[in-house]
């Protein structure tokens, strides 16, 4: 899996590992059971102070999509495989949803636009490919 | 002329040549230590350093050895030196000529600048050449099992470089200290390798991990190599202060496993790094400008960087991040052992 995060960006780096994750978790990529590395070894590798790393694969563990154990280290929990989530989650999820949508809106992309990008994004996930967005 | 001093010479043009051509071989995007974003790699002012840098490195080359020739190999280390510090100096040179037209034109202005890891380096680690530490073990047990078998037929006292000392262990075995020592010391660094950041490419990640991966087998394996030549020269020593053998030409022999290593090591080193400058940098993303942590474009100094080794900016290699204490502590590891006889040396005034 590539980790390509922006040191010097506007979102914080905690913030872009999780995403970075999430969205390898989501197109397969880092399906249940993969490992990650440790976070000293991506601190390492990113040249960042290993809090950082530890902030954002602790993100994950909250989400339930990360397993960290003292032996096997970072592990991958979830995945589009395990089922579906919570009614508790995808509350909190529309909410957020909600924010990115309105950003749209409020920018003035037309509704149409705005549902191509979701289909877009939605059809890149292989294992979510089955369900007809449409 | 025996073979000693002929390597003598010999060892200026190789050093002016491998000088010359080490900071030339390296990846687009970092140029005499200066991080150059993929839209600038055209830029003239490159090029021109590239070629200036080219010629005052051939005329030092060519000064170090004419001077050699005229005063004698007895000049061949102070040759080289002086032609060490004369490149550094270039390069240093050419280092600020570019950073300047890139902070005037602020070639990073508005770039949308990364940092990539691949995680696969660490799931999937390197294996260590291990195997090709057999031959430096080998010889370093060979040196061991003569030592100890030679030891009761000494005679009182050993010609140790043209002077003589009483026979006692430390004399004695002083070669196997410095074979355990070299070869020791370098596994361990080279341990430390595998397990440090790899040199990844923001515009293809994935080919560039495993070009690293490629280049870093190569370079341990002739590392390795290199122990096991410096440690037959060790052991050729010690056997002629051993009085195993007499040679007139014994000095040449000497040098002779040592000169051969280190002319394969260079070799396998400039092979690993123009593969890695031949790299496209298909400039599809930026690398971070991390010009600021880099004194001069070859010391590394980041108190935010966990890492303790870090690639080297030219040429294949690594570089301590002198903003982390653990390297503080890493190179007075390394230095201990000699310091540490050189200060019993002095306090016991032998």
């Amino acid at each position: 899996m590539l980790l390509s995060i922006e040191p010097d960006g506007p979102v914080p780096i905690y913030q872009q590992i999780r995403d970075r994750i999430v969205e390898a978790i989501a197109t397969g990529e880092a399906p249940v059971g993969s490992g990650l590395p440790a976070t000293r070894q991506l601190a390492v590798d990113l040249g960042i102070n290993f809090h950082t790393v530890n902030k954002g694969y602790d993100l994950l563990r909250q989400e339930g999509l990360l397993r960290i154990g003292r032996k096997a280290g970072a592990v991958v929990s979830r995945d589009a495989t395990s089922g579906p989530p919570g009614p508790d989650w995808e509350a909190g999820w529309a909410t957020r949803l909600r924010t990115m949508l309105a950003e749209a809106t409020a920018q003035g992309l037309p509704a149409a636009e705005i549902i191509r990008h979701c289909r877009d994004v939605v059809a890149g996930f292989p294992s979510t490919s089955d369900g007809d967005p449409s | 002329m025996t073979a000693a001093v002929l390597i003598g010479y010999v060892m200026v043009p190789l050093f002016g040549v491998v000088l010359w051509i080490v900071p030339l071989v390296t990846r687009p995007t970092l140029q005499f230590g200066v991080r150059v974003p993929p839209a600038y790699l055209t830029a003239p002012v490159l090029r021109r350093e590239r070629r200036n840098f080219q010629w005052r490195s051939a005329i030092i080359a060519i000064c170090a050895t004419a001077a050699v020739i005229a005063v004698g190999s007895r000049a061949a280390w102070i040759s080289r030196l002086v032609e060490i510090a004369a490149n550094l100096g270039c390069f240093w040179w050419a280092h600020q000529r570019i950073e300047k037209v890139k902070s005037a034109e602020g070639w990073f202005a508005g770039q949308r600048q990364t940092v990539v890891a691949d995680t696969s380096w660490r799931t999937e680690p390197q294996r260590f050449p291990i195997g090709w530490l057999v031959p430096a073990v080998a010889v370093i047990v060979t040196t061991v099992i003569i030592g100890i078998l030679r030891y009761p037929h000494l005679p009182p006292y050993l010609a140790s470089g043209g002077r003589q000392v009483a026979t006692s262990p430390v004399t004695a075995f002083a070669g196997i200290a410095g074979q355990i020592y070299v070869t020791g010391i370098g596994t361990g660094l080279l341990l430390l390798v595998y397990r440090s950041r790899p040199d990844l490419d923001t515009a293809d990640p994935a080919a560039s991990l495993r070009g690293y991966r490629t280049a870093l087998g190569a370079v341990a394996r002739a590392l390795l190599i290199l122990f096991a030549c410096i440690d037959l020269t060790l052991l050729l020593s010690a056997l002629r202060l051993w009085e195993v053998y007499h040679l007139p030409g014994g000095t040449a022999l000497l040098v002779l496993p040592v000169a051969l290593g280190l002319v394969a090591f260079f070799a396998t080193l400039v092979r690993a790094a123009r593969k890695r400058a031949g790299a496209t940098d298909a400039a599809s993303a930026t690398d971070r400008d991390d010009d600021r942590f880099w004194k001069g474009g070859l010391v590394y100094v980041n108190r935010d960087d966990p890492a303790v080794l870090v690639t080297a900016r030219f040429a294949f290699g690594w570089t301590v991040n002198l903003g982390n204490p653990t390297a503080w502590l890493l190179i007075a590891g390394v230095l201990a052992v000699p310091v540490g006889l050189v200060i019993i040396k002095l306090a016991t005034g032998t």
